[in-house]
């Protein structure tokens, strides 16, 4: 049986070699230990033995070839087998270079010692609160607010004794500071006592929830079941401000700005903050805190791939935005909830929300608060209708909207005169330029 | 550089200088009588057997089935095996990482050897320990080490142990004696003087064996090694016996070892050996030999061991061609069969990675076995 | 090891006796139990140990068992290693673990890897023992921590007692252990008091010991600086800062299932650890705890360590060195952010 003589790794890093000259040729008598050839590798040239006696029958490559390790270069005829049969090598009996030692056998890696994988209960939103991890276990278990507290460790680091301090503070009975919707879920929620177990009958199927979804399930449920909601409806005549906004945007277009209607439900809302301070509010148990800023949250619905569901998005001092501004704002918040995810500091702080169906068709439904607002502004789509104006049946564009309203710190009065003021800057709608 | 080359008469190269004049050292008998010609033509073909293995190696190797270092044996085939002929099989034998000859004049199947540098688990060490750390227990081979030097002080406990457990523990004189083996590199590592001092102090049996083949790598030893023409100089420093023995030559090793080993076990002293040799290979595989001349090389080449016995045998009338061709067939049949059996033994299971760190489990640590080629002996 | 014999010290000990007398005690029990126990290292047959800790051992088991060795710490120690290798169970001095760094092959190349290398057939059931640490005035070469370096290698074990009972009793279990041991004492500690049970007793490796119940602080600890946080726990005591303290007694294995349960109860770490910072047990506990505690503290875990610098000479930049016990209170209280 010819052996094939194939490339041999000459040095521990050698991953081709050339000949450099060959020192037999076919027909050659070979024993072992004569040098076959001198072969140039990444380090040096060395010579190449045979280790087999024989006749040379076949040099495969010549001089100056460069060829990788395992490559067949020579055939030599063992054991006095005719030299001529050996014809071209059979890759297949070659010597070949083994395929590379794979680094895993076919059992399962035995797991490193220290490396335990601890599951990852955080969701990823960029910017994280600063808070030790067992406070925020604890905030979760006791049900704090982690956004209501000061920390009181370094860099304002919430800590262990701010959440027992907090939660001394709660009393009795009450249920903990009401929250807006946390982004940030440290663990996920305790699962609520003395619910009804739901049985999935046949054909039914099962969706996994994720930790923000069940954050946002329990602030809504604190939410409608802490705070006395009412609500108080009005319908605006939307005409004017459709003229407006049309004028308006032939003008900005070539800037690439294109108000919607709700942008200017937002500054209006926020503009009549100035004469009804309550609806920028929030009930502090003992007090009424009249918030300083107004930032309106307006609902941003989330892609699936990022949770699904509406959370609330902040334009902040909304009051002191224009209509452009708002724009683009909503713009960017809407973007970014769809691409990189919305941080805490795009979902915090909101002092009044806005919840827009219109462009569903919706012609008006109710909200629920978002907590610790004191309102919520449900408004429907911008709809023709037959209207009565100066005594006359025409037809009109109205929009249906909607407060509820915590009961708690806004009695109907004021309700009313709230939505007064907003109907008449809606109805006015160049105050809103101003 | 065929096996059966005749040896040469010509030697206008000496890799190791004249010894100076010793009074202190009894000279070695340098005898060459022929033992019993059946023992001889074992050792012929326990020489010839490490040759194949070791061309083998050399061939796997540049297959790349051997990874790591290999350091090959080839041209000092003389001293394993006469140096095992001349000990009992319980004494303890310890040596370095040129260490498959060690291990195959020892008794040591092929396979195990071979599969060991496959890294596969039907390897002396189950494929954990590699070309370097061929280790024996049934036959008293203590390894196989990597550090240059570091076998020495291993030797000498290991005579240090056989010593306090004739006369210590059981009452008796020392029965025992250890080998060291290490080349003149290693001459110059603190831990060989250290290891000497303490021979000599404390009067153990340990026979320290330099296979001095006058290369350190690529470092003559006239480069590093000052006395490097007469380096039983430094064992006599310590107050140890030294003698000079021609590696080459098996029937002389046999022959001295056998004088020197009776002495220390008797007198339970150390001795130190500069047994003189040369290798026909590079220090490793990757070494291209440029430190050596070709010329130097054939001289040395054409004085092969293998053929000064096979000669000494043939000219007393007890080797025919016949037995030698026999030989020579059954020899590489047996290391083509190691090959194959080698490749066939499957890598070491994933367990193996925490296993043998500790004697007892505990954490991810699962304990010890013993390698398969073990299994069911009874050792001591 | 097969039954692990413990008996609670603190219920039948009746005696003090120093911490040199127990090690000693250690090894001569089990040099009378077992004739392939023996001793060697510098001075420690007719000198009678530099430090006292073998005097007499020459005159009870003769030099053969306890013997002299030249200043060759990597001749002995590989020679140790080899008689090891056959069977026999010696015990190596250290005249100071700073000399075991010229025996750096031998103790981590060879030691801990035989069983390996050997695919299971030489275990190396060898114990190496002398004094670490600072705090004598010693100077930078003579007052090494070496549990910094060498904790880091697989295959060996490594005990620190911080006092004189579990002296005697992890060194019982170091030397009938069939794996290598190292064994970190103190000089400064040799002449340190305490309860000592009579007999032979095992303290077993891998099982730390509260040497302080506490509620709000966890202190982990090994060999001399324990009694620095014992210290430093009783000071703290006073300003409402209760202290659990945790022994380890051997750093290799760790028992950090002990430190996982005190976390928990105390949500805070404070790791205090004789030697550097980079790299160091201290730094190997604080990874683990944070990895198996990281819901459970409200503070990273901080470490108190020997300052990052050459061992001083002088007396009070020492002891400024050490991780003393102010330094300790200093660092328990800016982890409860109380500082």
């Amino acid at each position: 049986m010819p052996t094939t003589v194939t490339m041999p790794r000459l040095s521990d890093t050698m991953e081709a070699g050339t000949v450099i000259k060959w020192h037999v040729k076919e027909g050659d008598t070979v024993a072992t230990g004569d040098v076959l050839a001198d072969v140039e590798t990444d380090k040096a040239t060395m010579e190449m033995q045979t280790y087999d006696d024989g006749v040379v029958a076949k040099l495969l490559i010549g001089a100056g070839d460069r060829v990788a390790i395992g490559t067949p270069i020579a055939v030599i005829a063992v054991d006095g087998e005719d030299a001529s049969s050996a014809g071209a090598a059979k890759p297949a009996a070659a010597a070949a270079a083994p395929a590379p030692r794979a680094a895993a056998s076919t059992d399962s890696p035995v797991a490193v010692t220290g490396t335990v994988v601890m599951p990852s209960a955080h969701a990823d939103t960029g910017a994280r609160a600063r808070i030790s991890p067992v406070a925020r276990r604890m905030a979760e278990e006791l049900g704090v607010d982690i956004n209501s507290l000061r920390g009181t460790g370094p860099g304002g680091r919430v800590i262990k004794r701010d959440i027992e301090a907090a939660a001394t503070r709660k009393g009795s009975g009450a249920v903990a500071a009401p929250a807006s919707i946390m982004p940030v879920v440290a663990a996920p929620a305790p699962a609520a006592a003395a619910s009804m177990p739901v049985v999935a009958g046949p054909g039914s199927r099962e969706v996994a929830v994720s930790g923000m979804r069940q954050t946002i399930a329990r602030r809504l449920v604190e939410s409608k079941s802490t705070i006395p909601h009412y609500q108080v409806s009005m319908r605006f005549n939307m005409d004017p401000l459709l003229e407006l906004r049309k004028m308006l945007n032939a003008q900005l277009e070539p800037q690439g700005v294109k108000l919607s209607v709700n942008d200017f439900i937002v500054r209006a809302c926020a503009l009549a903050m100035a004469q009804h301070p309550y609806f920028n509010a929030s009930w502090a148990g003992d007090r009424i805190i009249i918030h300083g800023e107004v930032n309106v949250g307006v609902a941003v619905s989330l892609p699936a791939e990022r949770g699904g569901g509406l959370v609330v998005a902040v334009i902040r001092n909304a009051d002191q935005k224009g209509l452009r501004q708002i724009s683009l704002d909503t713009r960017a918040l809407a973007e970014k909830a769809r691409t990189r995810g919305l941080g805490p500091e795009d979902m915090m702080g909101a002092t009044f929300t806005i919840s827009n169906l219109g462009m569903y068709g919706v012609d008006h439904f109710t909200a629920i608060i978002n907590p610790p607002n004191s309102a919520i502004l449900a408004c429907g789509a911008a709809v023709e209708r037959p209207v009565v104006r100066n005594s006359q049946l025409c037809v009109g564009t109205e929009l249906d909207a909607t407060l509820s309203l915590d009961h708690r710190v806004i009695d109907g009065a004021m309700a009313a005169e709230y939505l007064t003021t907003v109907r008449h800057n809606l109805e006015n709608p160049a105050t809103l330029l101003v | 550089m065929s096996m059966l080359s005749e040896p040469s008469t010509s030697h206008s190269f000496d890799v190791h200088g004249k010894p100076g004049e010793r009074t202190s050292a009894p000279a070695t008998t340098g005898r060459r009588d022929l033992v019993d010609p059946a023992l001889c033509r074992q050792w012929l073909r326990d020489m010839l057997m490490i040759r194949e293995f070791e061309n083998r190696c050399m061939q796997q190797y540049q297959d790349k089935k051997i990874g790591g270092f290999c350091h090959i044996y080839i041209g000092q085939e003389a001293i394993a095996v006469g140096c095992t002929a001349a000990v009992r099989p319980n004494d303890p034998i310890v040596t370095a990482y040129r260490d498959h000859g060690h291990a195959l004049a020892r008794g040591m199947a092929a396979r195990h050897c071979m599969a060991e540098m496959f890294g596969k688990i039907g390897g002396c060490a189950k494929g954990k320990g590699g070309s370097m750390h061929m280790f024996d227990r049934e036959h008293h081979l203590y390894g196989g080490h990597g550090i240059v030097g570091a076998q020495i002080p291993l030797g000498v406990g290991l005579a240090f142990a056989c010593k306090y457990m004739d006369e210590v523990i059981d009452g008796r004189p020392n029965s025992r004696v250890a080998l060291a083996f290490l080349g003149d590199g290693a001459l110059n590592q603190g831990a060989i003087h250290e290891a000497m001092n303490l021979a000599g102090l404390l009067d153990i049996p340990c026979v320290i064996i330099c296979e001095n083949n006058g290369y350190s790598m690529g470092t003559s030893i006239h480069r590093g090694t000052t006395m490097g023409h007469d380096i039983i100089s430094k064992a006599i420093g310590y107050g140890i016996d030294g003698y000079v023995v021609d590696g080459m030559d098996c029937l002389s090793v046999y022959h001295d070892m056998s004088a020197i080993v009776e002495k220390c076990r008797r007198e339970s002293r150390p001795a130190f050996v500069d047994m003189r040799c040369y290798r026909f290979k590079g220090h490793s595989m990757s070494d291209p030999r440029k430190y050596r001349t070709p010329e130097e090389e054939n001289q040395y080449a054409s004085d092969d061991p293998i053929g000064r016995l096979k000669l000494h045998l043939e000219e007393r009338g007890e080797l025919t061609e016949a037995v030698l061709k026999e030989m020579q067939k059954e020899i590489r049949d047996e290391v083509r069969e190691a090959i194959a059996w080698s490749e066939a033994s499957p890598e070491p299971p994933m367990s193996e990675l925490y296993h043998d760190v500790f004697v007892e489990p505990h954490g991810p640590f699962n304990g010890t076995s013993l390698p398969q080629m073990l299994q069911g002996k009874d050792l001591r | 090891m097969s039954t692990v014999t413990v008996i609670d010290p603190t219920m039948t000990a009746t005696r003090e006796i120093e911490f040199r007398d127990a090690l000693r005690e250690a090894m001569s029990q089990e040099m009378r139990r077992d004739p392939r126990v023996f001793l060697l290292g510098e001075e420690v047959a007719q000198y009678n140990g530099a430090y006292k800790v073998s005097k007499g051992m020459l005159d009870e088991f003769g030099p053969r068992r306890i013997i002299d060795t030249p200043i060759s710490e990597s001749g002995f120690a590989g020679m140790a290693i080899g008689a090891a290798m056959m069977g026999l169970r010696p015990i190596v001095e250290f005249m100071s673990w700073s000399f075991s760094l010229v025996a750096a092959d031998p103790i981590l190349n060879n030691a801990p890897k035989m069983l390996y290398m050997s695919g299971g057939q030489f275990g190396c059931p060898i114990v190496f023992r002398g004094n670490d640490g600072a705090g004598g005035q010693l100077g930078s070469t003579h007052s090494w921590c070496v549990e910094g370096l060498y904790s880091n290698v697989p295959g060996l074990k490594m005990a620190i007692p911080s006092c004189p009972e579990d002296a005697k009793g992890l060194m019982t279990t170091a030397i009938r252990d069939d794996d290598p041991v190292f064994f970190l004492e103190s000089e400064r500690m040799l002449g340190m008091k305490g309860h000592v049970p009579e007999g032979d007793y095992l303290v077993p490796f891998g099982q730390a010991k509260v040497r302080r119940e506490g509620t709000d602080c966890t202190l982990v600890s090994f060999g001399r600086p324990v009694n620095f946080c014992l210290d430093a726990a009783a000071e703290l005591a006073k300003e409402g800062i209760s202290c659990e303290v945790l022994d380890m007694r051997t750093i290799r294995p760790l028992d950090i299932d002990s430190i996982v349960r005190s976390v928990r109860k105390t949500n805070y770490g404070v790791v205090v650890d004789q030697s550097w910072s980079f790299g160091s047990p201290g730094s190997e506990v604080a990874s683990q705890v944070h990895q198996h505690c990281f819901d459970d503290l409200d503070n990273f875990v901080h470490r108190v360590h020997s300052a990052d610098v050459p061992t001083p000479y002088a007396f009070n930049l020492e002891q400024e060195y050490l991780p003393n016990a102010r330094r300790i209170c200093e660092a328990v209280r800016s982890c409860l952010y109380r500082a």
